[in-house]
């Protein structure tokens, strides 16, 4: 497409036409109002002139007869721009007056008539019009007083020609503007375009140029910038997690290549075999396990499980998971505890119960008070309120809150967000198993519900806390990435 | 009992078929959907086993095409997508149980055995008997030999469950799918905790254990001898 096909096919462009029609119309008819008016003024002007003449000429042919009239008529006839004259005698014979010639029939008539005459002395051959007025006069005289129309044409003259020039003038000046402000559109248009195709073709660092005016366009830039931070957040995600991957599934999968191997190349008993096996199928169940919640985290993040959400009690998630762990708690040498007011949650409760069954996992995992942070003199009573753990579901403001807390060493502050980070598994726990995906998933379901996972100080120990809007309050507004609270 | 396996991989098509056989069922092979649904509709089978990607036509619409000309015989699907969302979807087609791949065949071999025995099986008994056990549904009372026996409302769940499939293996997903209601895998051996427990209160102190734990697969109740 040509840069002027471009031109004139955009918005703007289009909408300056449409507008340059309409006022193109509009000054017409204007023009044309006045014209009308004026034409129909200069007339009336005429008429009335005309028809005080005639009163006054009656009246003077009245009381002087025809010499007061000839005489009198005469006179009139010489001022300089002086009305048209007539006087006729009963038979047609014109006795007075300036006019040289009549369209035929005009004299015979009374009234109001438009004509063509020529006066007594033009030399010119040229008609002139003029608006008469013819009476019968006593004694069966016939008078004549009218009056040029060239001034009123001339008028006309003026207001076409003005007509002209204004419509030339709107034309011109509107295509200018049209042509300008369509050009200015079409340069950030352009502009945007160009981006777009930079990032389409793989740049996505690009951003659209927003201007200063805040107008739809720098609006719609705004937001399509906003999507593109997104986007791009989203893709070094990705790419994060498929270096994580190749490099936590791959140390897993070599350790399971090199058993299988060495099995091969012993030449040991059946039971070494079995041995072998049982450990290969162990480490592949573990390397399972780590897909699937890598596969988890993706949909998560990724939004795809918001179609199954509903509402439902955030007291009986809490209650539920309380009930399934309890007793793994205590084998441990735990207490698992729950603390649930019924507060309604919009989401999907499947994730949510998951992402509250890692954070419990992981205070029993993790959550044992550290033996050389105990002091000697801790009683028994402390002992058994620092090996607690607390599962919470409550309401705050318009949050729901479902928190686990431990009395183990916590996480220290400059780790917490780190923390939540697939793979990471803090210097603390490199020796518990684990996938060290389970803050992530739980932080990956809170953002997908548009709330957040808050690691905080319990003083000590870790408070985990999935914030997630209220059901009344959720609007299904998930997708910012959730910030970590410094503070409980 | 009999089997259909309509599967397009080949060498799990041919694993899975020689492992059912090894352990006495009568398997047969599809490798595609049409040819599934037509073995499917004509051949009578205690069980089929669906893959959920399927060249020529895929296994939900099997499914579908299936229960929509009455065809009511248990169907498993296996599926490379785990997610719930992908579950309730087969759940929803039609299908009677859903296995996200990789599965162990310790796993998919219970879930096929609960399925016939649910197919084939009486109506639902109001009252179950493993030896000397008694778990009367109505009346929430269990009891061995003379004793009876207190159980939190969650292990009579679990031995109820348990009981119901008595002389058959019921692994750790099962449980936690059908007692608790959650579909995710946790991390620690949270059900082997509460099957311990529900051990202690109805195998201990009494001679003979009814309550056996199946390595590498998981549980089953049953009377050691029958």
């Amino acid at each position: 497409m040509t840069a002027f096909g471009k031109l004139i096919r955009t918005t703007a462009f289009r909408l300056t036409l449409a507008y340059l029609f309409l006022f193109a119309l509009f000054a017409a008819s204007l023009l044309g109002y006045f014209a009308w008016n004026t034409r129909r003024l200069i007339t009336e002007q005429i008429t009335s002139t005309v028809n005080a003449e005639i009163g006054e000429i009656d009246d003077i042919f009245g009381r002087r007869g025809l010499r007061g009239l000839v005489f009198t008529i005469e006179n009139r006839a010489l001022r300089p721009g002086a009305n048209l004259y007539l006087v006729t005698t009963p038979n047609g014979q014109a006795i007075a007056g300036n006019v040289g010639s009549l369209a035929p029939g005009v004299m015979a008539t009374n009234g109001w008539s438009e004509t063509a005459y020529r006066r007594l002395e033009d030399q010119d051959n040229a008609d002139h019009r003029a608006l008469v007025r013819v009476t019968q006069l006593s004694g069966g005289f016939r008078l004549l007083i009218g009056r040029d129309l060239e001034e009123r044409k001339r008028l006309f003259g003026i207001v076409a020609n003005a007509a002209q020039w204004s419509l030339l003038i709107v034309v011109v000046l509107g295509l200018a503007g049209g042509v300008f402000v369509a050009r200015r559109v079409l340069r950030r248009i352009d502009a945007m375009t160009g981006t777009t195709q930079r990032i389409m073709a793989g740049d996505l660092s690009g951003r659209l140029p927003v201007g200063r005016s805040g107008d739809e366009l720098d609006r719609l830039a705004e937001n399509l910038n906003a999507m593109l931070e997104r986007i791009e957040a989203l893709m070094v995600g990705l790419k994060e997690v498929s270096d994580n991957i190749a490099h936590d599934l791959k140390t897993p999968l070599t350790r399971l290549r090199n058993r299988a191997e060495e099995a091969l190349a012993s030449s040991g008993s059946d039971a070494e075999y079995r041995h072998a096996l049982e450990r290969t199928i162990e480490e592949s169940d573990g390397l399972i396990r780590t897909f699937n919640a890598l596969l988890m985290i993706a949909r998560a993040e990724s939004g795809q499980a918001r179609g199954n959400m509903d509402d439902f009690d955030a007291a009986e998630v809490a209650n539920g998971i309380h009930e399934l762990y309890e007793p793994l708690a205590e084998e441990d040498g735990m207490t698992l505890r729950v603390k649930a007011t019924s507060t309604r949650l919009h989401g999907n409760r499947e994730l949510i119960s998951q992402a509250l069954a890692n954070l419990v996992e992981n205070a029993i995992k993790y959550g044992t008070p550290a033996p050389s942070a105990q002091p000697l003199s801790a009683g028994a009573a402390d002992s058994a309120e620092s090996r607690e753990i607390l599962i919470e579901a409550r309401r705050d403001g318009n949050q729901v809150l479902l928190s686990v807390t431990d009395h183990g060493p916590g996480i220290p502050e400059a780790d917490r967000k780190h923390a939540v980070e697939r793979f990471v598994r803090l210097e603390a726990s490199r020796t518990q198993p684990g996938s060290g995906l389970g803050l992530s998933l739980a932080s990956a379901v809170a953002t997908l519900h548009g709330g957040e996972l808050r690691l905080a100080d319990a003083h000590p120990g870790l408070t985990a806390t999935l914030a997630i809007p209220a059901a009344d309050t959720s609007e299904r507004v998930a997708g910012q990435t959730p910030d970590m609270s410094k503070t409980g | 009992m009999r089997l259909l396996i309509i599967e397009d991989d080949r060498e799990s098509a041919d694993y899975l078929a020689k492992a059912f056989r090894e352990v006495g069922y009568v398997a047969e092979l599809a490798a595609d959907g049409e040819e599934g649904l037509s073995l499917a509709e004509t051949g009578d089978y205690d069980v089929l086993v669906v893959d959920r990607m399927l060249p020529k036509r895929d296994g939900l619409s099997l499914i579908g095409a299936l229960r929509e000309k009455g065809n009511r015989t248990p169907v498993l699907i296996l599926s490379a997508l785990g997610q719930v969302d992908d579950r309730i979807k087969g759940l929803r087609a039609g299908g009677d149980d859903y296995l996200p791949k990789p599965y162990s065949f310790a796993e998919l071999l219970a879930r096929v055995e609960v399925l016939s025995r649910r197919h084939g099986g009486p109506a639902e008994e109001t009252t179950y008997r493993v030896g000397d056990l008694e778990l009367d549904r109505l009346s929430h009372r269990v009891v061995r030999g003379k004793d009876e026996l207190t159980l939190q409302p969650r292990e009579f769940r679990l031995l109820e469950y348990l009981m119901k499939h008595a002389g058959q293996v019921v692994t750790r997903t099962m449980l936690l799918e059908n007692v608790w209601d959650y579909h995710f895998d946790p991390q620690t051996n949270v059900i082997d905790v509460h099957i311990s427990r529900l051990r202690s209160k109805i195998d201990k102190g009494f001679e003979r254990p009814l309550l056996h734990t199946i390595r590498g697969a998981g549980y089953m109740i049953r009377d050691g001898i029958r």
